[in-house]
């Protein structure tokens, strides 16, 4: 379980990736991982290409970065879940909230 | 706070030590750390004086008389196992044995003589932070506990118990170890539909249940007054909404079984598929999530929609929240979809869904810890309808309450609503008459007949008179669904047409009169074929739509059509005794 966040041309663009199970355990490096990225109109790209498993408080922790990035008038962008996050991202419908590439 | 309490109280220790000399000098460094000191001078003396003072602190010698250091210290800790005083042995013994000896008797730690007071005193303060940690979590621990039990307490004491028709609804409502969060809602609403809610929220404990209160108040409420479906949802997504914090959320399926029309109208935000199953448990219908979960965002989205399924009496519907699913066995699969849609099959064979699943999930686990909560509801289709009828036989009413009816010319109140185009669309006027006859004449079994009229005379206006469909849709069940689409469309594209209905209120000697005038501006409907007196021909007749005037009717002491159909007013009359009843 790790998470690694990468930051583009000066804060507009910052990935963050996440490997393993997603999960409430992640919580606090979650938020620590966007929490000082204030830019305006930031695009924040969730990395979920090496996320095994995401339970209900991972869905709720995305929403706090939506929340985030509303504030700054960004967006929040998420990419490359596999098949089973993929289940988990389409019962609850979150392609109606965000972008999932 | 307790945890601050415990600190600012002076700290007890025991000495237990068979040499007055040692005693006396282990109580002085003691006391100049700031502890109350008791002594002991035997083993048996030091269990007994630590059951009867319960110390924060014990020094143990080993070789007392009576009983030895390490007899009492496997006494006081098998006495004590709540209470985490900790114990250091205090000996001149300075072997491997000795040391190994004492934690093994269950010591937390052992101090070799000679030592200087400096020494002994970082020894105490070392083992008592430990110590103030250890019991700092278990208070942690313990109140997180309670937590947990008040928000099972909320969930079962409270929510549970308003639950309609749960002799007829079979549950599975097996919590976690860590309560966390699901719901399980019935209603019945004044038209007889049965409404139910199964809702996950996100969490563990009382994180997870703030929500519920407020929740399954507004489902009870909104049901009882009979606003629709997605009226309902759409309050309780707002009331989430401002509720919850951002990622706190709520997952639930919402179903309204109507007898009536045999159909269910349903909305699956966030958990996973239910089912309709027929009576031999082959799959019907499954109800995907089609919205983000309530809660989430400010209001529902623009295309929101019930889904509508024609169901027989023999189906069941089925709604699971994702902890059955997700269940695990000793080599971490989980239990799946496949396997419960078997275990739904044979529930349904063997007529008990809910005890079938519960065991066969059980059995899968076979007393694996339960990582989150198990919940099922299983809902018979059919037989809702009678228990309305029965209330609803119409009571004799005595000649002269009859003659006053006709001949009472001054209403006591009046109430009127008119609603046009998008607001036609979005307002349901019926509740909002039913809210406002219990604001001035209170509640009553008696308004349930009034709330069945105003609802089918309304709904003819609408759908018959504004919108111009035929019932003769109704007559197939696939009928049923293409008529509600079709209804949902020109709803949608509403910008002309109104309706309007008015109350009039009459006192009379022995009860009272409502006047109901419902007037559209459509072209009419054919309401002759199906005002026949004799509510019996329809039934008998077995059709499946126009049951609606003909129940008017019987309800009603009159019941009078004209403006081809677009213009009806309806008579209600009840006696005292149906106020009383």
């Amino acid at each position: 379980m790790t998470i690694d966040k990468f930051v583009y041309e000066n804060n507009k663009y910052v990935d963050i990736a996440i490997e393993g199970r997603f999960d409430f355990s992640f919580h606090q490096q979650f938020r620590d991982s966007y929490s000082d990225c204030s830019e305006k109109g930031t695009t924040f790209t969730l990395k979920l290409d090496q996320t095994s498993y995401m339970d209900s408080s991972a869905l709720g922790m995305i929403l706090l970065l939506k929340d985030h990035a509303d504030k700054l008038g960004g967006k929040v962008v998420i990419n490359k879940p596999n098949e089973t996050v993929k289940k988990i991202l389409q019962i609850a419908q979150f392609h109606r909230l965000f972008t999932i590439e | 706070m307790t945890v601050l309490v415990q600190h600012n109280k002076q700290k007890l220790a025991l000495v237990v030590d068979d040499s007055v000399l040692q005693c006396k000098v282990l109580k002085l460094l003691l006391e100049e750390e700031g502890y109350r000191v008791l002594i002991a001078n035997d083993g048996a003396r030091g269990v007994a004086m630590y059951i009867k003072h319960q110390p924060d602190l014990v020094l143990m010698d080993i070789n007392m008389p009576v009983m030895d250091g390490y007899q009492a210290t496997r006494k006081i800790k098998s006495l004590s196992q709540s209470n985490l005083a900790p114990l250091i042995f205090i000996t001149s013994m300075d072997t491997d044995k000795a040391f190994i000896e004492s934690i093994d008797a269950g010591g937390d730690g052992i101090l070799v003589r000679p030592f200087s007071p400096a020494v002994f005193k970082a020894k105490i303060k070392s083992i008592q932070r430990i110590s103030d940690l250890y019991s700092q979590v278990k208070s942690l621990q313990q109140a997180q506990q309670k937590d947990a039990e008040l928000a099972e307490q909320i969930m079962s004491g409270v929510i549970k118990n308003k639950n309609f028709g749960l002799d007829r609804i079979g549950l599975i409502q097996q919590a976690a170890a860590l309560f966390s969060g699901d719901i399980a809602l019935t209603a019945q609403s004044p038209s007889g539909d049965i409404i139910v809610l199964l809702g996950d929220f996100t969490g563990h404990g009382l994180r997870s249940c703030i929500g519920a209160i407020p929740l399954s108040e507004t489902f009870s409420v909104m049901s009882k007054k009979g606003f629709s479906l997605l009226e309902i949802i759409a309050q309780i997504n707002i009331q989430l909404y401002d509720l919850l914090p951002v990622d706190l959320f709520f997952c639930a399926t919402f179903i309204n079984i109507s007898n009536d029309a045999r159909s269910v109208y349903s909305l699956n935000a966030g958990l996973p598929d239910a089912y309709v199953f027929d009576d031999k448990g082959q799959i019907k219908h499954q109800i995907v999530s089609s919205h983000p979960p309530l809660g989430v965002l400010p209001s529902l989205l623009p295309d929101a929609r019930l889904s509508i399924v024609s169901v027989d009496d023999t189906d069941r519907v089925v709604l699971i929240s994702d902890g059955i699913l997700e269940a695990r066995n000793e080599l971490g699969d989980m239990y799946g979809v496949e396997r419960f849609e078997d275990t739904v099959k044979q529930g349904i064979l063997a007529q008990n869904v809910a005890a079938t699943v519960e065991q066969n999930v059980n059995g899968f686990c076979k007393g694996m810890a339960q990582e989150d909560d198990i919940s099922l509801i299983d809902i018979p289709c059919g037989g809702w309808q009678q228990d309305v009828d029965k209330k609803n036989i119409v009571k004799q009413l005595t000649p002269s309450l009859l003659d006053e009816a006709k001949s009472s010319s001054q209403s006591v109140w009046c109430w009127q609503l008119s609603l046009a185009g998008q607001r036609l669309a979005a307002v349901n006027p019926v509740p909002l008459a039913m809210h406002h006859i219990h604001d001035v004449e209170g509640t009553g079994e008696h308004w349930q007949a009034l709330y069945t009229i105003l609802t089918e005379l309304f709904v003819n206006a609408l759908d018959h008179g504004v919108l111009g469909l035929s019932s003769e849709f109704k007559a197939t069940p696939e009928g049923f669904s293409n008529y509600f689409l079709a209804r949902e469309k020109r709803l949608k594209q509403l910008t002309t047409g109104s309706v309007e209905i008015s109350l009039s209120y009459y006192l009379l000697k022995d009860g009272g009169k409502m006047d109901i005038i419902i007037e559209d501006d459509g072209n009419g409907f054919d309401h002759k074929r199906f005002c026949v007196n004799d509510s019996a021909k329809i039934e008998k007749s077995s059709l499946t739509y126009g049951r609606g005037i003909g129940l008017v009717s019987e309800l009603c002491e009159s019941l009078e059509y004209s403006k081809k159909g677009s213009w009806v007013k309806a008579s209600y009359v009840w006696g005292q005794e149906d106020l009383n009843a």
